[in-house]
This record gives structure tokens, sequence and C-alpha cells, in this order.
């Protein structure tokens, strides 16, 4: 069994003894995307809905519950073991390993989020196509579970962190969740006219998961965006984790600690 | 910028550690509130194979400032680490995974060191059966005392049979066989050749030590006296129990 392997095996046994994270990861989902749902009911029926308001709000409700729990994951994998994480680093691990196994163990969370979330959503949603509905929400949660590293990586106070994070994806949400028709641009100087989504992380991923909820196709448009958005913050995760170690990316002090 | 190298032997060959102008100071992070302290101001320290070495100093000293940056888990304003060999650090606080098992917490190190799977399995009950930590294998880590947590966060710095042993406040919290297990355990690893350096704020058995460094105004300074004359002058003298537990306890 290889290295990264064996230490991820760890972390997910270490998230899986924290029983409050396994009943978030079972029982939020369901209870946030039926309170969308109900919440958004008596919403008026525009035109840009694209779908009846309770459905456009259980979709919504998805993308946020698993979004946010990853997040969340993503957050707390980078603050909790913070410490425990230096002196494995002082060990011999480079610290891209240790990184490494964060994400991927965020990568597990964020399936069997994404798992939970879909299954609830189908109990009142004909979904056209889950498979692929199954993947963007994977994509989101990427998305989110990587915001969750970098903030926990440059605020590493669990409350400080949450505050940030919760601020983020509740602002994040509304306006990428279609109930808020945006085509506001701003002028940037030197790079011109740029789309408020644009600026809007989950937007992109949300309008691949409602096409793939609605018509069973893929929102093309917006694919290479979403993936730029995991590389970008792929990278900034990379440098940002990479700038609190003392000792760089790919050296240890030679098996000590 | 501080100067961290690991040697490839072209120190003397006697020499596991040497770290010479160590300076630290911790700045306010933030603009007209706090201020500044100076913890290092100039420190060096050489460690040689074999030794055991004693670094006292008050509390907020300095000390474990001092540990960190010989170990490499924090960066010196300015000074040369040089180290030789694979180095085994016990922190004072014990930075471990609460939620894995102490066989666990065992097994993750041991990838860190890269060391075979039955060699871990070897080591870990070795080292389990001198500080008397076997029947605590199955135990999540945050589930155990505040003694136990500290056998195992020493173990974990031994598990890889390093050159040189940097332990900071290493007996905190034991009991009385343990800190006697403790010193036989050192004694064994002196004999092999293993260099230890041991930081306290207070040392009571000063004949266990080749030497004692005080940490003081950020620079060290060898203590008058040496501990060999006090070993040799308190040969045949029985410690009180009181004294060694109270050091026990004070860790």
């Amino acid at each position: 069994m290889s290295r990264l392997t064996t230490v991820t095996r760890l972390r997910v046994t270490e998230l899986a003894r924290q029983p409050l994270t396994l009943v978030m990861l079972l029982a939020l989902p369901p209870i946030v995307i039926e309170m969308y749902g109900v919440a958004v009911k008596s919403f008026p029926q525009l035109p840009t809905l694209g779908a009846d308001p309770a459905t456009v709000g259980r979709m919504t409700g998805t993308l946020f519950a698993v979004a946010f729990l990853a997040g969340l994951v993503g957050l707390f994998q980078v603050i909790s073991a913070r410490r425990g994480d230096e002196r494995a680093a002082i060990a011999g691990f480079p610290r891209w390993e240790l990184l490494a196994t964060r994400l991927l163990t965020m990568v597990i969370i964020a399936v069997a989020g994404a798992t939970v979330a879909l299954a609830a959503l189908s109990y009142n949603v004909d979904v056209a196509t889950a498979t692929l509905a199954f993947g963007f929400l994977v994509l989101a949660a990427l998305v989110y579970g990587l915001i969750g590293v970098i903030v926990g990586t440059v605020v590493p106070q669990e409350l400080e962190g949450s505050i940030v994070l919760v601020f983020m994806a509740d602002i994040d949400n509304a306006l990428s969740s279609g109930l808020f028709p945006i085509d506001a641009s701003t002028t940037i100087p030197l790079v011109g006219d740029v789309a408020v989504t644009d600026f809007v992380p989950l937007y992109h991923p949300r309008e691949l998961f409602v096409t793939a909820v609605l018509d069973g196709g893929v929102a093309s448009g917006h694919l290479l965006p979403a993936l730029g958005w995991v590389f970008g913050l792929l990278t900034i995760a990379f440098v940002a984790y990479g700038h609190t170690a003392g000792n760089g990316w790919f050296t240890s002090n030679g098996g000590s600690a | 910028m501080v100067d961290n190298t690991a040697s490839n032997g072209d120190t003397d060959g006697s020499v596991v550690l040497e770290a010479t102008d160590l300076e630290k100071t911790y700045q306010s992070r933030l603009p007209f509130v706090g201020r500044s302290v100076e913890v290092l101001t100039g420190a060096d320290i050489t460690l040689t194979e074999g030794e055991i070495v004693g670094i006292v100093g008050g509390n907020g000293s300095g000390k474990s400032t001092l540990m960190k940056i010989l170990v490499g888990a924090l960066q010196a304003d300015a000074g040369r680490v040089t180290r030789d060999g694979a180095i085994g650090w016990c922190p004072q606080e014990t930075l471990l995974y609460d939620r894995l098992t102490v066989a666990e917490t065992f097994a993750l190190f041991g990838e860190a060191y890269d060391l075979p799977d039955d060699r871990v399995v070897e080591r870990r009950d070795d080292l389990a059966d001198r500080l008397d930590f076997e029947q605590f294998l199955d135990y999540r880590v945050d589930h155990l005392s505040g003694g136990n947590r500290q056998k195992v966060n020493l173990a974990i710095a031994l598990l890889h049979e390093p050159d040189l042993l940097l332990l900071d406040e290493p007996y905190t919290g034991f009991d009385w066989e343990t800190y006697l297990a403790f010193w036989d355990l050192t004694d064994t690893l002196v004999e092999n050749g293993t260099t230890i350096a041991i930081i306290s704020h207070l040392i009571s058995e000063r004949e266990r030590f080749d030497r004692i460094l005080e940490l003081e105004d950020g620079t060290l300074t060898e203590q008058s006296g040496t501990p060999q004359q006090t070993r040799d002058s308190a040969h045949d003298a029985q410690p009180t129990t009181d004294t060694d537990e109270a050091a026990a306890q004070e860790g």
C-alpha cells in the first residue's frame, strides 16, 4: 500500500470517528434540500427560473448542502490537524504529500455528501441524468472544498475561518441560485468588462448541475470555466499551504522529529 | 535568514548538531498594538555524539523557541544550524492526531520515517513495553490520560532510532516508575551513541547530565560546577524520593 493511500485511509478514519461529522453528512443535506424547496415554493414563477420554484429551491439547496459541507471539511481538515501535520512534516513527510492526503480525504467526503444529497433530491425531483448531476455536484463540492482549504490556510482559526466561509457560501449561493437574475457586469482596468457571475465560484457548477437535472445534457459553455475554478483554486491552495511551510514543498529535514 | 542545513558529514565527526548566532524576535502582527519580544540574541550550541545535555531557563526564556529552531520547526531570524544524522523531536505539547489510536499513530509516523511496517511494529512494541503503555495501543489518543499521551509523544520521537534526540520537557506528567524507565531508556541510548538534549525549566538531578546550559537573556551559557563532578560526588548518595518525585512532576 502506498504512503498516500495509507495516510489518506487514516485521515478518513479520523473523520469517521467524529460522530457529529457523520450525522451532518447524512442528516443535513435532506433537511436543507427540503427547507429550500418549501421556502421557495411560493416564489413567483419567473420565466428565467427554468423550472417550478420548488424544484429550483431544491436544486439550490442540494448545491448549497454539498458545497458548504465540503467547504467545512476542507477548512477543518487544515485547521484541526495543523499542529499534527507540522510534526509529521518535520518527521519526514513532504508538505505536498500532506496536502494531497487532505485533498483526497476531502474528495472522498465530497463524493459521500453528493451521493446523499442527490438521493434526497431524487425523492421529489425527477433527475434527467443522475450520473452527470452527480459529477457536477462533486465538481461544486471540489470548488468549495478547495475554498475551505485556502480559508483554513490563510485564516487558521476555527471561528474566524468558519465565519469567512459562511459569508462566502451564503453570498455565493444567493447570487448563483438563479432566483435573482444577474446580468450585471463591471469594468476592471486593463481587463475590461467582466460579468459579476465570473466572481461567483458556484455559478458555473450550478449551471452544469441544473442542466443535467432538468435536461440531461451538459451546459458545455460552463464546463471549462468550472474546471478553471478548480485548477485556479488548486493552484492557490498549493501556494498558500506551501507558504506556511517552513521547510519547503518537496523536502523535509531528512527524517527528523 | 537562518542557514538551515543538513550536513553530509563535512563537520567534525563527533559533532551531531551545531548552531551559531541564533537570533529570534517575535514581532507583533498588528501595527501600533503589542510589542516585539526578543527571545534569542545570539545563542550558540554544539552537541557531540553520545552526550546528554540539559538546557534550563526560566519561564518565557525561549527554551521551546530554541528547540523548534534546532529541529527545523521554526525559522530563526539569523544564525546557522547544521545537523548531522536523523533527529528525534519530542515537543513540549503532544503534537499528535487526537482521533487516531496509538497503534495508528505509530503507523502514520512510521510512514513519515519511511520505516518498513514490521520494523514499526517491532519498535512500537518495544517502546510500549519499556514505557508501559502496551495496554493502550488500541486507545484513541484523545482518550488517554495526560501522562500516557506524553509517553506516546516521547515514543514517537524514538521510533526511528535517531542519532540526536531533542526533548522538550519530556517527563511532564510521568509517574515515578515511568520517570525511572525514561532515564533507563536514555542510559541505553547514550551507551549506543545517541546524543540527547533535554529542555526543562528545572533540573534537580544534575548528575544525570554531562553538561547543563542555561538560557538567559537570549544566550546560552554553561553552568559552572560540571555535572560530571556532581555525579562523582553523588556516586554513593541516594537522592530522596521527595526530590525525585518533585522532578518527575515538575517536568
